[in-house]
């Protein structure tokens, strides 16, 4: 197993985010992650990455206990994430946000970079190099010299990606990357997200387009008010009175409204 | 004599200026990672009071004396910078503020160290050891036409602005590293820098610590250069003095607060009718620069413009 949750708590004042959710991510899957709004998706991965404290539950990730350590830390392990809400850095070009995703697979200190040692100077060209090579791979070749801000709306989610994936993690988190996206750019970002799975890297992936779920994810897991319901392929989970309900009751709140 | 013109007083002028680009550059490097400190004024004096005590009560040689007092200020920087952590914005800027002032006082009423409110005078002057030492080696400043106090002028001006040139360099060649990178992702959002694996808690104290002890190398320089320092050499005056290279120059780019600090320390100078006015006419440029150009006057966008010009300006000369 990659990562294995542990009955993971996680209370805001009086909500209850996350209760008591286990389940386990293999090495190599496209894990699902779904659910209503609310549910706790967004404040798993959180919980996942330290960006929250307060939460309760074991992590192992890699056979190592993460739960508390700070968020740099997990990162360096080999954990890459994306936000629901973009978070580039603004002023920066697509270059510089993927150079700075490098950060946890480079070393130069103040003096080396000051000094311009030959390792440092080497250093810089594989980051170069390598940050290219992730802008192609997400389909923003040509576009390295934009500043972040200024990119179109579906261009930033790629970079947000390539940013993830610079740290070269084992596992990547992305959440709901095609929101808002029309139906050719969700595609691409799916075919995108295989690719990413065949190189190597395992992804939990949050959305919550039924059908595309189906279709790229090997497994599921779904939480309700914070609650994991079920877990399984998407045929199993297709087919779960529980999960039904929990999406059907949602509908006829919305119908009673 | 063929260097009539070299006068001391204007040396003097542009040595003063050279120690407020390095206060600039100071602030510059604390806000690259998005804190915004007012307690440089505080750092510098630490420099200055170090280098002050050590040379003329130790027997310190001044670089020693120099080294220790950037040493001593870096210390006090992460004494301050590890709190404030939890700080940002005007209440970092309000606690960095009251730390000068902390320290100004403290100056002021350790009078068996610090000389109270009179201060230290005789404090070893570089031009002055410089001359004196390279009289003992043979050598007289007539050889190469220049009189005593203008070589005394003309190498406490050239060893700041060495100095000057070495601290923008250095900054310089970091903001584009992995460090400078490091910097700018925590300025410009401080959760995405930690998802990209960046400790912020250790590039922020970083850089705060790098900015006291540049602060303090500026005050130590001072020192020397003057020769006699007083705690109303450090009050918060100095501090929105500071802000305001910032603020004017630009914060977004190095040489922001290097030419805002050149222009501001210059412009009162050169022209002596309007300097008893200086805090006014800085007011007035303040709330001119919030209206029209709120980032300052230079920023990156206008560095790359000209950049970009004289890059192209030089692609035709070849051409042509
Ligand atoms: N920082 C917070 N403070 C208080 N409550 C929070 C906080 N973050 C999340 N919550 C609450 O926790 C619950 C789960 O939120 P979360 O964002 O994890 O849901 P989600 O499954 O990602 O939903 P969506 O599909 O809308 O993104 C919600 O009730 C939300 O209001
Ligand atoms: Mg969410």
């Amino acid at each position: 197993m990659l990562l294995d949750m542990r009955n993971v708590t996680m209370s805001f004042g009086g909500v209850t985010a996350l209760r008591d959710v286990s389940f386990s991510v293999r090495e190599g899957e496209i894990l699902g992650l779904i659910g209503p709004n609310g549910a706790g998706k967004t404040t798993l991965f959180h919980v996942l990455t330290s960006m929250v404290s307060g939460a309760s539950g074991d992590i192992v990730f890699r056979g190592e206990r993460i739960e508390g350590l700070s968020t740099h830390r997990i990162i360096r392990r080999g954990v890459g994430r994306t936000f629901q809400n973009i978070r580039l850095f603004p002023r920066m070009t697509a270059r510089e946000n993927v150079m700075v995703g490098r950060h946890t697979r480079s070393r130069a200190g103040v003096w080396q970079s000051v000094l311009r040692t030959r390792a440092q100077r080497a250093e810089e060209d594989r980051i170069r190099e390598k940050t290219d090579e992730l802008l192609a791979l997400v389909g923003l070749a040509g576009k390295e010299g934009s500043v972040a801000s200024a990119l179109p709306y579906g261009y930033q989610r790629r970079l947000e990606i390539a940013r993830a994936l610079a740290c070269e993690p084992k596992l990547l988190l992305l959440d709901e990357p095609v929101a808002g996206m029309n139906e050719s750019e969700t595609r691409e970002i799916h075919h995108l997200i295989r690719k990413v799975r065949d190189l190597g890297v395992t992804v939990i992936l949050i959305e919550h387009d039924m059908s595309l779920v189906m279709q790229v994810c090997d497994r599921l897991v779904v939480l309700n008010f914070g609650e994991k319901i079920a877990e399984g392929t998407p045929e199993e989970i297709q087919n779960d009175p529980g999960v039904i309900v929990a999406y059907l009751g949602r509908e006829e709140e919305g119908d009673d409204a | 004599m063929a260097v009539d013109w070299l006068n001391p007083y204007h040396l003097q002028v542009a040595s003063f200026v050279l120690i407020n680009t390095l206060l600039g550059v100071s602030i510059y490097v604390t806000l690259a990672t998005g804190q915004l400190s007012l307690g440089n004024a505080g750092f510098m004096s630490i420099g200055a009071y170090t280098t002050a005590i050590l040379t003329t009560r130790h027997g310190f040689p001044m670089p020693a004396g120099i080294v220790a007092g950037s040493v001593v200020a870096a210390l006090a920087g992460i004494a301050v910078g590890i709190p404030s952590l939890r700080l940002t914005g005007v209440y970092l800027a309000i606690a960095t503020l009251g730390f000068g002032e902390v320290v100004r006082v403290v100056f002021v009423n350790w009078e068996s160290l610090t000389g109270g409110a009179v201060g230290i005078a005789a404090i070893p002057q570089m031009g002055r050891e410089l001359l004196a030492s390279l009289r003992d080696a043979g050598f007289a400043p007539e050889s190469i036409g220049l009189r005593g106090n203008q070589f005394i002028s003309l190498s406490v001006f050239l060893i700041l602005f060495a100095s000057t040139l070495c601290a923008i360099g250095f900054f310089f060649r970091l903001g584009s590293s992995r460090v400078g990178r490091a910097y700018a992702a925590v300025r410009m959002d401080e959760r995405a820098a930690e998802a990209a694996g960046i400790d912020t808690t250790y590039y922020k104290v970083l850089a705060f610590t790098q900015g006291a002890m540049l602060s303090g190398f500026a005050g130590a320089l001072f020192a020397h250069a003057t020769s006699y320092i007083s705690p109303a050499d450090f009050t918060y005056h100095r501090a929105v003095e500071i802000l305001v290279f910032a603020v004017f120059g630009g914060s977004e780019h190095l040489l922001g607060p290097v030419f805002g600090a050149m222009l501001l320390t210059a412009l009162p100078e050169l022209l002596r009718s309007v300097s008893d006015y200086r805090y006014i006419v800085y007011g007035i440029l303040l709330i001119a620069m919030m209206v029209f150009r709120p980032q300052g006057l230079i920023d990156p966008p206008l560095v790359n413009r000209l950049a970009g010009k004289k890059a192209a300006g030089g692609g035709s000369r070849d051409a042509a």
